[in-house]
């Protein structure tokens, strides 16, 4: 025999993969694992919300029905978190659009050096939670941070000031910390958006005689529509979704001043390890969230690509 | 070398059928073109061919043996792709080896193999590059040679030419065929241009919709079309279709239309009176006739000279025809013009059904 | 004419370089601000009157942190943590999303769309049932289970992300190996894998930087020293320690040195991956 470079032969499996089994093999190993890790947790976390489970007085357990969700309807915290879940999500979201608009328009000019002004942008996007908050803890703190001595040497500030303790200025804050964290991935969307709108659409515009402004409002705005529609709703989702950032700087407070849907499930499960009220908080922020994307899409009519 | 039969062969995915009972035979180193618009299931027709897809009902048969339970890789068959499909991480040499490496075939016989086809494709000289480093013609050739090497039982070719510019289109159309000729094997050849059809095939299979509407040879298909379509499909500048009413007498038919009169031998003996039907007329089987015997009468409206012809088009009682006429034509436009052809290269159509009426020796 | 067209030029790029430098200030500058902290002693730090530049460097908060916490503990679970959820996912999720580049089948559209509304899960929605699944069988506090919980919201991410670029390899080039000669498996293999190899690289990096970075779970799903990632411990530092500055500021560092360097040997793919998948969910 002849060792020529053969390549290995990909014996039983490639015979299997010539029969009709082939792509449920491809797919069995995935959905093992979604049923496992996704699916069972789903419908078992819903199934809590309808009981009792503390792990702290195990014997206090059974169905309750509705009981969590009446109980939530007169809990007052779980309104103010839910005000506070609108007002975190709205505003954090305007503002990284904008600021993600303009790093993107500037990005697309594709000026020497756009290279790495683009890796730079997009930096706090893969930092981690933690470091994030930390970081601006650090930069904020009301005895050292840097920016309260760069605010007072200004004069904009007249003294040292303590954002996250102020109820007054948490949440703005905490918004400003996630702006800056969650911006670049407006960027890097809208980035891509702007790159795929015709080059020409701006040169036939242009002998039109449309001015700049003109080309922005109608080009620009009605070609990016969709890639804004998608990045809006998939940063709403993971705004809703994820409290670690306030979990780190403020853990709510001061008092309920910066406690949202999504921090005070956690911490009823967490602290309180009150996991069936945890659940149904955390099943109506679904089914919240659930509507908010039914009507947006539809609103949008992004769900037609 | 080997015989391709195909029998009953259907398609359909969910509930959507695409191929509805083909049946064609292929004699022994013959050239079958499937040609057709496109979605009219011919590529779908060669992926069942190929095995690359699972056939509905019906059987394929290579060489008398049926291969709808085999793979792709043990059908012996070899194909062109409409975008070469060359693995691009691996040089000429290895792409064109490829499916010999993937046999078992060892080094020496198939580097000796890989020559000789290179050697025959004039690519010899091109064996270190990447793909990505060759012309679109280099690529054809590089794509050819991976499947002649083999020396498979069957070639299939899927629009292969398709992604070329006209001139390198027409030489590789010529390196086709004398390639065929020099190796005899049988070839299924995938196409929605009529000429390549016209030019490589022995045999020519015209679908639509997911129907065979003629399999015939090229002359055959050209000369006596099946029904409209095909009519419409082959030739160009496209046959001309008059309407008009059709009386025979069992001996002779009669197409009437204004400004139109066709006398006709018919050979059926079929009697029937003032039928709706259509008549074909190929546009270089028209010539200029004297006023008194011409089949046609019109009006000249546009005149186009390309060098070797004029295209003509003329109006007949409001229906346009083109006549493709010699260079040097006088005719201004707006003046009247008589024509006449072979009554023997003239097609009739049932209008109702689009089916050809068959005419004196048929 | 041509002498104004060029000043609105000029004036356009350079109002583009002072935006692009003014964001990148702000983007990186939090994190240089860090850097310069952990370089700094206590006492430079802890100060009436702000250091902008050191004026001692000192590595000494490195070192604490290292040698005098649980850090290297912390690290070396992240990373075992990490790469579980990365072969996890290689294994699985590369056969689903070529299945899916590949082939219709029945449900295909329900099942993507499914891999999507995942993403909409509150993660306490899944923290919890997955608390308990995993106390039940005994893979609370553990590496594998932490893994294997990170793997719900990873795995449609990097089946979706990898579906983009097995998409981008042609078809026609698994079909011309079939006939070559390989089977479907070997044709997967030798050909289509290959190709998308840096679309494998940089799925895998951009599942590797979010199980590194993960926090909600594992604040939740570990308990001790056995399992806990860098992220929770160094949380706990803070709170129970009182961890000065410095050393907080040198762990932050030190922690992300990993994903900076995967980010900056992929991110050109991962962009586009990334761009693509998201535009299309």
């Amino acid at each position: 025999m002849d060792t020529g470079s053969h390549l290995p032969k990909t014996g039983m499996i490639g015979e299997l993969s010539e029969t009709r089994y082939w792509i449920y093999l491809l797919l069995l190993p995935s959905l093992v694992i979604i049923l496992l890790v996704i699916a069972y947790p789903t419908i078992y976390g819903m199934a809590i919300s309808f009981r009792e489970m503390r792990l702290t007085r195990p014997g206090l357990t059974g169905w309750v029905g509705f009981k969590h969700y009446i109980v939530m309807i007169d809990d007052p915290v779980f309104w103010v978190a839910l005000k506070n879940t609108v007002l975190w999500v709205t505003f954090a979201v305007v503002l990284e659009l904008g600021l993600g608009f303009i790093a993107a328009t500037a990005l697309n000019r594709n000026v020497p050096g756009t290279g790495i002004f683009a890796v730079l942008i997009l930096v706090p996007y893969f930092l981690p939670n933690v470091v994030a908050g930390h970081m601006w803890a650090l930069l904020l703190d009301p005895r050292l941070g840097v920016i309260n001595d760069v605010l007072v040497r200004i004069g904009i500030l007249s003294s040292y000031k303590a954002w996250f303790a102020d109820p007054n200025t948490a949440l703005a804050a905490t918004i400003f910390v996630e702006a800056w964290h969650g911006f670049p991935f407006f960027a890097l969307l809208l980035l891509a958006g702007l790159k795929g709108i015709p080059y020409d659409l701006y040169r036939a515009a242009a002998v039109d005689g449309a001015g700049p402004i003109a080309q922005f409002r109608l080009i620009t705005v009605p070609m990016l529509k969709s890639v804004i529609a998608a990045a809006v709703i998939l940063r709403v989702i993971s705004l809703v979704n994820s409290p670690d950032l306030l979990l780190i700087l403020t853990g709510g407070g001061p008092g309920d001043a910066t406690q949202v849907l999504s921090l005070y499930a956690f911490q009823t499960a967490y602290k309180d390890f009150n996991f069936g009220y945890a659940s149904a908080l955390s099943v109506v922020m679904f089914v919240i969230l659930m509507v908010f994307a039914y009507a947006y899409i539809r609103l949008s009519k992004i769900g037609q690509e | 070398m080997a015989t391709l039969s195909l029998q009953n062969v259907q398609k359909s995915y969910g509930g959507l059928q695409v191929l509805h009972g083909i049946d064609v035979e292929l004699e022994d180193g013959g050239f079958l073109v499937l040609l057709g618009p496109s979605g009219c299931g011919k590529s779908t027709l060669l992926n069942l061919i190929a095995g690359l897809d699972d056939v509905s009902a019906g059987d394929i048969r290579i060489d008398g043996r049926s291969v709808i339970e085999l793979a792709p890789k043990d059908r012996n068959i070899a194909m062109v792709f409409q975008s070469y499909a060359l693995y691009p991480t691996m040089s000429v040499e290895r792409n064109i080896g490829f499916g010999l490496e993937m046999r078992g075939v060892n080094n020496t016989e198939r580097n000796a193999a890989v020559k000789q086809a290179a050697d025959l494709l004039q690519i010899s000289h091109l064996l270190d590059r990447r793909p990505a480093n060759l012309s679109g013609g280099q690529r054809q050739r590089v794509a050819m040679g991976r499947a002649i090497v083999r020396n498979p039982d069957l070639f299939l070719f899927d629009e292969p030419l398709s992604n070329l510019d006209a001139k390198l289109r027409a030489e590789m159309r010529t390196e086709i065929k004398r390639l065929h000729g020099r190796l005899g094997t049988s070839v299924v050849y995938v196409t929605h241009d009529q000429i390549e059809a016209m030019t490589l095939g022995t045999k020519v299979a015209v679908m639509k919709g997911g129907y065979i509407q003629q399999f015939a040879d090229p002359q055959t298909i050209y000369e006596k079309p099946a029904n409209m379509f095909v009519a419409g499909f082959i030739g160009s500048p496209s046959m001309n279709f008059v309407t008009g009413t059709l009386t025979s007498d069992g001996r002779l038919a009669r197409f009437e239309a204004p400004g139109v009169q066709v006398e006709a031998p018919m050979s059926s003996g079929e009697i029937f009176g003032a039928k709706a039907a259509v008549l074909g007329i190929r546009p270089e089987e028209l010539k200029i006739a004297d006023s008194a015997g011409s089949m046609l009468t019109g009006i000249i409206d546009v005149v186009e000279p390309t060098g070797p012809d004029t295209m003509v088009t003329i109006r007949i009682a409001e229906q346009p025809i083109v006549a493709r006429l010699p260079p040097r034509f006088f005719g201004r436009v707006g003046e009247a013009i008589w024509l006449s052809a072979d009554v023997r290269s003239v097609s009739l159509f049932d209008a109702e059904t689009e089916r050809r009426i068959p005419l004196g020796t048929e | 004419m041509a002498a104004t067209r060029r000043s609105r030029r000029m004036a356009a790029d350079i109002l583009t370089y002072f935006v692009l430098v003014s964001m990148s200030l702000f983007c990186i500058g939090p994190i240089v601000w860090m850097f310069l902290t952990s370089l700094k002693l206590e006492a430079d730090i802890v100060t009436q009157t702000m250091q902008y530049i050191p004026n001692r460097i000192t590595f000494q908060n490195y070192v604490a942190i290292w040698t005098q916490s649980s850090f290297p503990v912390l690290i070396g679970n992240s990373l075992i943590v990490t790469l579980i959820t990365i072969v996890v996912c290689l294994a699985t999720g590369t056969l689903a999303a070529y299945a899916f580049s590949r082939y219709t089948f029945r449900g295909r559209n329900a099942l993507m769309l499914g891999y999507l509304v995942v993403r909409m899960f509150p993660a306490v929605m899944m923290i919890i049932p997955l608390y308990v699944v995993l106390r039940s069988v005994g893979l609370i506090d553990s590496r594998i289970g932490l893994a294997l919980a990170y793997t719900s919201f990873l795995l449609p991410l990097f089946v979706w992300m990898l579906k983009g670029f097995f998409d981008a390899a042609p078809k026609e080039l698994e079909s011309a190996a079939r006939i070559d000669g390989s089977t479907r498996f070997g044709a997967m293999l030798w050909i289509v894998i290959p190709l998308a190899r840096n679309g494998l690289v940089a799925s895998s990096v951009f599942i590797a930087i979010a199980a590194w970075n993960e926090f909600l779970f594992a604040l939740m799903l570990t308990t001790g020293q056995g399992s806990r990632t860098w992220p929770v411990g160094l949380q706990l530092m803070v709170g129970e320690f009182q961890l000065p500055w410095g050393v907080l500021a040198a762990g932050g560092i030190l922690s992300i040195l990993p994903v900076m360097l995967m980010f900056a040997l992929v991110q050109r793919v991962m962009v586009q991956g990334l761009t693509a998948g998201a535009i299309k969910g």
